[in-house]
Parts: C-alpha cells; structure tokens; sequence
C-alpha cells in the first residue's frame, strides 16, 4: 500500500467517474469510499453516496481549523445526493435519511464510527408517519439517531435506562403524529443529557450533517488513534475521509427487507449462496441478532424473483472480486439495494474449497487461489482430531457423559484433575491432564495453564472459563450442567457414574461432549477438498523438490502422501529407531581407542537400519545427515559411554573419518540391497572450509561415488564455500542454525513466540528472524549466487523452525529449487513454494 | 491442623487487607505485581507480606506470594467489617446492577473478540480482520469508559477502586500501540483480567458469591 498524501478535491460524488486520474482512489476516498466507487462504477444497484476526501482532512490538520468554505460544497453534495435518491433532506414527502461514517485508507482504533438516521427532524417524522403509519418505527429512528449521535459525535454516554424508559415508548407509540413522536422521544433523550452543560444534539438536519463531518475529521487527532499511528508507521498527515450516503429501509411495508449473505457457505465452502433474510427488518435488528431472520432456503420459497436476483448479484460479484463475498443488503419497496460487500470471513477447510473451486471454475487464476490460503490455516486443517469413527462408537457404548456447551475448539484426552494445584502437579508433556471445576477463577488460571482442556458445570459461552480458555488456546466445555464436581471429595459424578482423579476423559470442545477414556487422535482429516490438486499445480509451477524429515517407514508413507517429492533424515534417527544407537556408540568406544580400529560392526548397524528406510523411499531423492556428535541432542547419549568422550579426534568439527567412511559404506551397502535408484546424499555438519569440502570429495571417490558426500552448511562461514555442483548432489543449508548465529542467539528461539515476541515488539530488531531474510544472510546468499555456476540451484534450505511465507519466498526468487522440513510442516511449506513461484512479479516490488 | 499456633489472630490494617486481598484475587503475585495492584511502594507491600507470612496467611513460593488457607475469610471478614453499611445502601446496588448490564455487554464483546460468527458458527479470530479488530477494540473502550463513571461513584466509599482506571487506562494504551495480548491474555494484565479481579472485588465488597 502507498501511504503518501494526495492533493485532490473536498467532495467527490461516488459511482460519477469524479476521482482525477492518477489519483489512488483508496488514498483520496478513504477504503469504505473506494469499495463504494467501483461498486457503483460497476452498476451496482448501492444507495447514492458522495465523500468528503481525506484532502479536506488535510486541509483542516495544516491550518488547524475546518475550512468554513466546506459548508456550502457539503450543501451541494447533498443536493446532487437528493436528485439521484429521489428524496429531499431535512423535509417530506419522501424524506432522506443519511449515514455518516469515517472511512480512513487503513481503520484504526479511536476514530469516530458511524451515525445512522441523519437528517430527522419534526417535518421528517412527519413524513416518515405519513408513509408508514408505524409509530414504533418513527420513534425508533428517532431515539436511534439521538443515541448515535450523542454517543459517537458528543462522546457521551448517558444511561440508557434513563430514557428508554417503557412509558417515553408507549407515549410515543400512542402518539398518531409524526412532531408529535418526534417531541416526546426527543426530549426524553435531551432531558437525559441534561446533565451536561451547553451540550446538545442539533434540531437543523443541516447542522446535524456538518456536526457528524467535522466529528469525523476531528477524530483523525484523537489520541487513541495517533498512537496506532505512531506504532504502526501510518503518516499522521494521511487523513480520514467521510462517507456520506442516502439510507435505505427495510420495514417499509411488505416489499422490503433485510439480510445478509454469503455467495459460497462460508463454514465447508460449498457453492451454495447462504444467507438470511428478515421481511420488514432493518438492518441492524439482523446484525444485533434482536430478531430471528429466515434462512434464504426459506426466503426462495416465498420470494423467489428476490433471491434469483441475490443469486445474479452474488455471481456478479464474484467475478468482479474473484473471491466469496458476505453481502449485507436491504429491499426498499422491490429494490434490492446492497449497503457493505467484502471477502466473506470463512473457515480454513472452506477457505480452501473456495479457492480450489473458484480456481477449477476460472474465476480465478492460480497464483490468487494460493494467494487466497495462508500458512497458519494449513496448520489448523493438519490438527490431530478424534478418529470419527471412535468418536461415534464413544456416542452409542455409554462412553458419552454428558454435553455442555463446546466454548474453545480443540480435541483433548487427558487425566482428569479437579483442583488447579492437583493439574499443576500432575501435567507434563506426556501427561495432559484435564481440569474440572464448577466454575473458574482467577484462583485457577495456574491450573488452567497447565491443563490441556477445561471443563465446567456451570456458565456459558461468556463465562470466566470460557474466555480464558480461548485465550490461552485450549480445548474448553462449559455448562455442562449434569457434572457434579465436589472439590471435597475429589470425585466427578455425572449420571450415576463416579469419576476419579487420574481417569482419563476426552473433551470436544466443540461439539461440547464429554466422553470417559482416551479417543484415538488421527490427523487423516478432510486436508483435501482440492487442496491436493491446488498444491500439486503449484509445485509444478514452482519446480521445486520438496523434501520431508523421516525416519521410520511410518513416516516415509505419511510424508509422501502429502506431497513429499524426498526424504531427509540423520544416520542417528535411523538408528534410534531401530534401537540401533547404543550397540553403534558401544562400537565405537571399543574400536577406536585401537590403532587399526575395525567399525565393521558400525556398518552393519547402518546398513540394517538404512535399509529398510530405503526401500521404503523406493527411487525417491534421499538425504540423510551424518552421525553429529557435537550437538546437544547426542550429548546425552555419548553421557551413557563415559570412555567416548576421552577419544582423541572424535568432536573435532567433523569427528573421526573412520566414522564417516563407516556411514558412507553402511549406506552405500543399504541402497544398493534396497535397490534404491534414487539421488543419495550424506550431508556432514560443521563444515566451514574448502580443506574440508576436499575430504569429502576424497571420501565420496573412495566409494566411487555411490553416495554423495556433501557439507550441510550450519554456520555463516560456511557460506562462503563454493562446493562443485555435481549429480544430485544438493548443498544444504540450515537456515535456523545460520540466521541464530547472524542473530547470536539460539537456533530454537526461532521455533518458540518468546523470547522473541516481546524483543521484536519493543521494535528491537528491523527483521524478525523467524519470518524474514536478514541483511547479513542476503549478503551471504548473494555472493554465494555468484561463486557457484549454477546459482542457488544446487542449494537446498532445511528449516527446523515453522516455514516463513516470507523466508521461502525470498529464497525462491533468488533461486533455491529445494527444501526440507518436519513433517507438520510439509502443507505450509508446499503452500508457500506455490505461492512465491505464482505471486504476480510486478506487484511484488510494488510495496517495497 | 498445626497452623494453628502459626496463625495467631491478626487484626489487619487497611495496607495488610489491600495486599492480603490482592494475593487473594490473584492468587499468585509477585512483590511487584502487588504493588502495582494496590498503588502501595514496594517496601510497604514487603514490609505488609512480612507480617501477613508471619501470621501464616502467606506463604512465599520462588519468586511469588501465594495466599494460605486463613487468607480468604480473613479478607472476606475485613471487607463485612468495613464496607457492612455499603451493603444495605440502595445507590450502591444500583451500582451494582448496572455493573451487571455493563459486565454483560463487555462479556459478550470479549467473546466477539475471539471468536467470529461465520455463518452461524463461531471460529476464532485470527485477528486478520483490522476493522473488526479495531470495531471490537473500540467497543471494549467504550465499555471500560461506562465502567469508569461507576468506579468514580464506588470510590467516593472505597478509594482503592479508582486503581482499577489506572490499571485499564494503561492496558488499552498497550493495545492501541498494537500489544493486542492486552485484551484477554490471562498472564498479563489484560483488560479481562482487570476487569474480572474488579468484579471478584466489587462481589467481596458487597459480600455476594459470583453466578458463573
């Protein structure tokens, strides 16, 4: 987004093709202003509106004051206004009402929202009396206004009480006059501000328009809003626009209406307009959920030229904004006016449906259907949930105790706790436990921390339990009004049965049932939906191999299945794996204290446990790390051989070559028994020099090259290494271990919020390093781009940390054709390879 | 019980009850915590914790306080004491009763804060939403604002609650400049937690049990 300021005209008339050229129409007309313009450009059937541009507010920021010269071009704004709504302001026959709403080019916090109902006065309710003989309505507006006005241009609150009172109501809905009602509301409603002095809502329609105007641009300078500024890098001298627009109602008699839809269903994506619909309603009686609206199905039925022209527009609109939208509309007398359209908000498993069908159906191209899905809604599709087939079974054996209220998703088993110090005790990583109380309190948010899931009797979806849970990312039910919880005796009782401290439950937190014992967990959940083919193109586009952390068979099935084109692991996790370690190191510890030490028991133990592995990944790329005996996770395991850790050479930065050789052996062995066809790859941690590289070389040609021995670059020194590029051979790079070194911090305080979330938001670092390419890594990368012939190409990045849009696709456009990462991570990564090899390029750089 | 002789009845004084009721609603608090809660200095709320560890109504666990058995009734018998003529006084409930319109209301708008209705199911936000974020956020302000004027009214009897602005006040700076864990995380002083620790009090205050 640019963010500088325009010169431009005070008022501009939306839908008129008024905006100057080459004029960003967000930056004059504010982002409400601009949604309206092309709407009404495209023939949108949208109430006229005409905007006060963020130049005005500008003006008034430069020189202090509004400039008074505003009023008379306010004043033929609102004449052009009357002429296209066939309405006068501020008088009969057929009054028009306005909306007044700030419309900066980004919302933020502060500024002045919204006053429906502009433009009442005593004539206006008459005429709004004599065209719809509702007192009740005419009131309603009235008191309505009032309160909006009061509340967002004054800044006060009085107590509603006060003057909603149900005798101020009956007077005025036995009142048969418009002045009349419009008396007696307005008067309860000035005698509860009566308080304040000098302050009072304005009879003049006129004075109440430029009232709310000036409001607005004034809140551009409220205090709130300069410090979002502030922090978020917004220009204070942007400014706001005002939003100005002929209302439109929907309790005028039988033909009119109210409602809001969505083109796609927004909870599964599927392409079924949903929506409701309320015959007489007003637009906020459908928002606050005051009365109960029909579903469309229902509408269809009655009115079904309404909906078939819902359906046009939706379809319309589809193709205009290439994506599912939420439409709030209003029907005046038969006319179908649409008051606020944007992207419908939607749940990951739709967001990828209606990205994969908008795509399918050629709404869209492909590098916006990927843009449409983010990282993070990958990871929550990926979620381990209940096995539904265990879940059903739990439903109908008597395992289900009872249903509450499912307040904060998630699908947990655990041990049940009924005390806050109890769960703080028992909870371990192993041991998710799952609190259960009649209530929660602060006096329990130690146990609710360390709890999995919470469960109350009492409360609902607003209760103390409820928010925190949300808050804190745990699985919660609440209101589960049969549990007895008795803190005395520590017991659990629900329908006869009694529970006990330590019984395993399971909770759904959302479906809100609470089951005795442990549901199995599957990640096998509808991931698909089109997302496979969606990736699947993307990848090809991107041509990149991605390659997926495994070390069992198990793993080697799963990562496959979601799109891995290789595998990676470490000659360590293998091992392990096959109980493999100890019997290695206790080799070791006997052989290399010898003069001529004979690991030929270590190459046995490789190639056993390689090889399964191996036939496992059939004629799949493969790269597998050497033994690391420096690193903390075998730094416990060489503790269980005491006589190891004397061994002379065996931490030097490449350990002893007896070992490697013995590694390079074993697994050549392994693939040739498997019949492994595939790229195979030893990469060796903490190589930094071109002396090293040379040994490798040599150790790779004593094996005739069966296995390609390759530095796995982990330190920024090397970074300056030119290794040869030869068949598959790939020069890894642990982008975690080099970006922590560059940071001088932890490689796992990328794969953590903090410490880091508190030191990047005190604006400590310029790059996050867990979601950007920092300055000294570019460097590095840059001058490795130009010493190795073909580029990046040959370079493959391995992140232990979860994937980084940002990151990938950086490393993407400079080159880098393949990456690895733990299995939770390979959809995010897919997505994100997808993604930077179909971005627009020109727009790319737009923002920069 | 062999408390017994440790918690030798101890007639609190106002600084005693404000720390004592402090650890109380927080049942975990650090020296500092305290005394940011209660506007004490620090070496008065340590000097309060040494007598109040003394009578066995504290304890000290690393680095925090936490509050032992006798610590509740003896706040909940301090505030009968001192605040007694409050509870039969009719502006304070009105007070009351308009904290449980607000309170709902507030409730309510916590819960649109983290989770979004999507056709008719509710998700949680991912907060990608700026304007409704903003939208939100700015209902919440408003709600702290009508809070405000009752906290001005109830202090006029209990001057320790006009902390309660100080501490919202300072919140919703956070959130304006973007610390949006200032809105409902438990483990920092977000505006829930302010808002929900005033409730337990204004219920200690006026001796009444919460609903849920």
């Amino acid at each position: 987004m640019t963010m500088t300021a325009v010169d431009g005209p005070w008022i501009v008339d939306l839908g008129a093709g008024a905006v100057p050229p080459q004029t960003d129409d967000v930056d004059l007309l504010g982002g409400k202003g601009a949604g309206l313009d092309r709407m009404l450009a495209n023939g949108l059937n949208v109430p006229p509106a005409f905007v006060v541009t963020t130049a005005l507010c500008r003006a008034y920021l430069s020189d202090g004051r509004i400039p008074q010269d505003l009023h008379p071009d306010i004043a033929a704004g609102v004449t052009r206004l009357e002429e296209r709504a066939g309405k006068t302001f501020g008088k009969g026959p057929r009054p028009l009402l306005l909306s007044v709403r700030s419309g900066a080019p980004v919302s933020m916090p502060g500024m002045m929202d919204t006053v429906l109902n502009l433009g009442i006065s005593a004539d206006v309710a008459d005429a709004l009396y004599a065209e719809t003989r509702d007192s009740r309505f005419v009131a309603d507006v009235v008191g309505r206004f009032h309160r909006m006005y009061t509340d967002v241009v004054l800044g006060l609150q009085p107590d509603i009480s006060e003057w909603a009172a149900e005798d101020v109501e009956d007077e005025a809905a036995a009142a048969t006059r418009g002045s009349e009602i419009h008396r007696i509301v307005w008067t309860a409603c000035q005698s509860a501000l009566g308080h304040e002095e000098g302050i009072t809502v304005p009879d003049d329609p006129r004075d109440q328009l430029v009232g709310a105007v000036e409001a607005v641009v004034r809140s551009w300078n409220n205090p709130r809003a300069i410090t979002y500024r502030d922090h978020h890098k917004i220009p204070h001298d942007l400014g706001t626009a005002v939003v100005i627009q002929a209302m439109v109602f929907g309790n005028l008699g039988e033909l009119s209406g109210t409602g809001v839809l969505f083109t796609r269903n927004p909870t599964d994506g599927s392409p079924e307009m949903y929506g409701e619909f309320l015959q007489g309603g007003q637009g906020e009686d459908v928002v606050s959920g005051t009365v109960d609206p029909e579903p469309l199905a229902k509408t269809q039925t009655r009115l079904p030229a309404l909906v078939a022209e819902l359906r046009d527009t939706g379809n319309q609109l589809e193709r205009l904004y290439g994506d599912m939208m939420d439409i709030e509309f209003t029907v005046e007398q038969g006319q179908l006016f649409l008051l606020q359209v944007r992207a419908g908000k939607r749940t990951p498993q739709a967001a990828v449906r209606i990205a994969h069908d908008l795509h399918a159906g050629g709404t869209i191209g492909l590098g916006e259907a990927l843009a449409k899905l983010d990282l993070d809604q990958l990871r929550q599709l990926a979620r381990p949930s209940f096995d539904p087939v265990a879940q059903e079974v739990a439903r109908r054996d008597g395992s289900l105790l009872a249903t509450g209220v499912g307040a904060s998703p998630g699908h947990i088993s655990g041990k049940l706790v009924l005390d806050p110090d109890r769960a703080v005790e028992l909870a371990g990583p192993q041991n998710p436990v799952i609190l259960a109380r009649t209530v929660t309190s602060p006096l329990d948010l130690h146990g609710m921390l360390a709890s999995e899931g919470i469960l109350t009797a009492r409360g609902g979806a607003t209760s103390h339990a409820a928010v925190v849970a949300r808050a804190i990312g745990k699985a919660c039910v609440v209101g589960c009004s049969a549990l007895e919880v008795d803190g005395g005796s520590q017991e659990l009782r629900v329908a006869g049965r009694v529970l006990r401290t330590g019984e395993e439950i399971s909770l759904d937190g959302t479906t809100g049932e609470v089951f005795a014992g442990a549901l199995p967990l599957t990640t096998e959940t509808a991931v698909d939906g089109g997302l496979s083919a969606l990736l699947d193109a993307g990848i090809d586009a991107a041509g990149v191999a991605i390659l997926c952390r495994a070390a069992t068979t198990a793993q080697i099935a799963e990562a496959v299945a979601r799109g891995a084109d290789g595998l990676t692991t470490s000659i360590e996790d293998v091992l392990a794996a096959k109980s493999l370690m100890g019997p290695v190191l206790g080799a070791l510890a006997l052989e290399l204290g010898r003069q001529q030490p004979d690991l030929s028991r270590v190459v046995q133990h490789v190639r056993d446990a390689t090889r399964p592995w191996l036939e496992a990944a059939a004629s799949r790329p493969v790269h597998v790390r050497a033994i690391d005996l420096r690193s903390e996770h075998t730094a416990s395991l060489l503790a269980t051989q005491p006589t190891l850790a004397d061994l002379p050479g065996l931490k030097t930065p490449l350990g002893r070559v007896e070992l490697l050789r013995a590694q390079i052996e074993g697994l050549a062995d392994a693939a040739d028994a498997a019949g492994h066809g595939g790229d195979l790859c030893l990469a060796v941690r903490h190589v930094t020099d071109p002396r090293e590289v040379d040994l490798l070389e040599r150790l790779s040609a004593e094996f005739d090259n069966r296995v390609s021995v390759r530095p796995y670059a982990d330190a920024p020194r090397a970074l300056l290494l030119e290794p040869r590029p030869d068949a598959g051979g790939v020069f890894w790079l642990d982008f975690d271990a080099i970006q922590a070194a560059m940071f001088g911090i932890l490689p796992t305080e990328l794969e953590t919020p903090e410490p880091l979330d508190t030191h990047v938001k005190a604006g400590l670092y310029r790059v996050d390093p867990r979601s950007g390419v920092d300055r000294s890594m570019s460097m590095l990368l840059d001058r490795l781009a130009v010493a190795l012939p073909e580029g990046l190409g040959i370079v493959g990045v391995r992140f232990t940390s979860p994937a980084s849009a940002v990151i990938v696709g950086d490393l993407y456009d400079r080159g880098v054709r393949a990456f690895s990462v733990n299995p939770p991570e390979l959809l995010p990564l897919r997505l994100a390879v997808g993604q930077a090899a179909t971005a627009p390029r020109d727009s790319a750089t737009k923002g920069a | 019980m062999s408390g017994d002789a440790a918690s030798a009845h101890l007639e609190l004084d106002d600084v005693q009850f404000q720390v004592l009721n402090a650890i109380c609603l927080k049942k975990m608090a650090a020296t500092g915590e305290v005394a940011d809660a209660t506007g004490l200095s620090a070496p008065d709320v340590e000097a309060a914790l040494q007598t109040l560890e003394g009578h066995g109504l504290v304890a000290a666990a690393a680095s925090s306080w936490l509050p032992m058995n006798g610590a509740v009734p003896a706040v909940e018998a301090w505030a009968a004491d001192a605040h007694g003529s409050l509870r039969e006084d009719e502006g304070i409930e009105k007070l009351h009763d308009r904290f449980e319109r607000i309170n709902l209301a507030f409730l309510q708008a916590m819960s649109a804060w983290q989770q979004v209705p999507i056709g008719g199911k509710k998700v949680p936000n991912d907060h990608t939403d700026a304007e409704y974020d903003a939208k939100v956020i700015g209902e919440i302000a408003g709600l702290v604002a009508r809070l405000g004027r009752i906290l001005d009214r109830l202090a006029v009897h209990v001057p320790r609650v006009a902390l309660y602005e100080t501490r919202f006040g300072t919140a919703l700076r956070e959130i304006d400049a973007g610390n949006i864990d200032y809105v409902a995380k438990p483990t920092v002083q977000s505006v829930h937690n302010v808002w929900f620790e005033f409730h337990e009090d204004l219920l200690r205050i006026l001796g009444r049990e919460r609903r849920e």
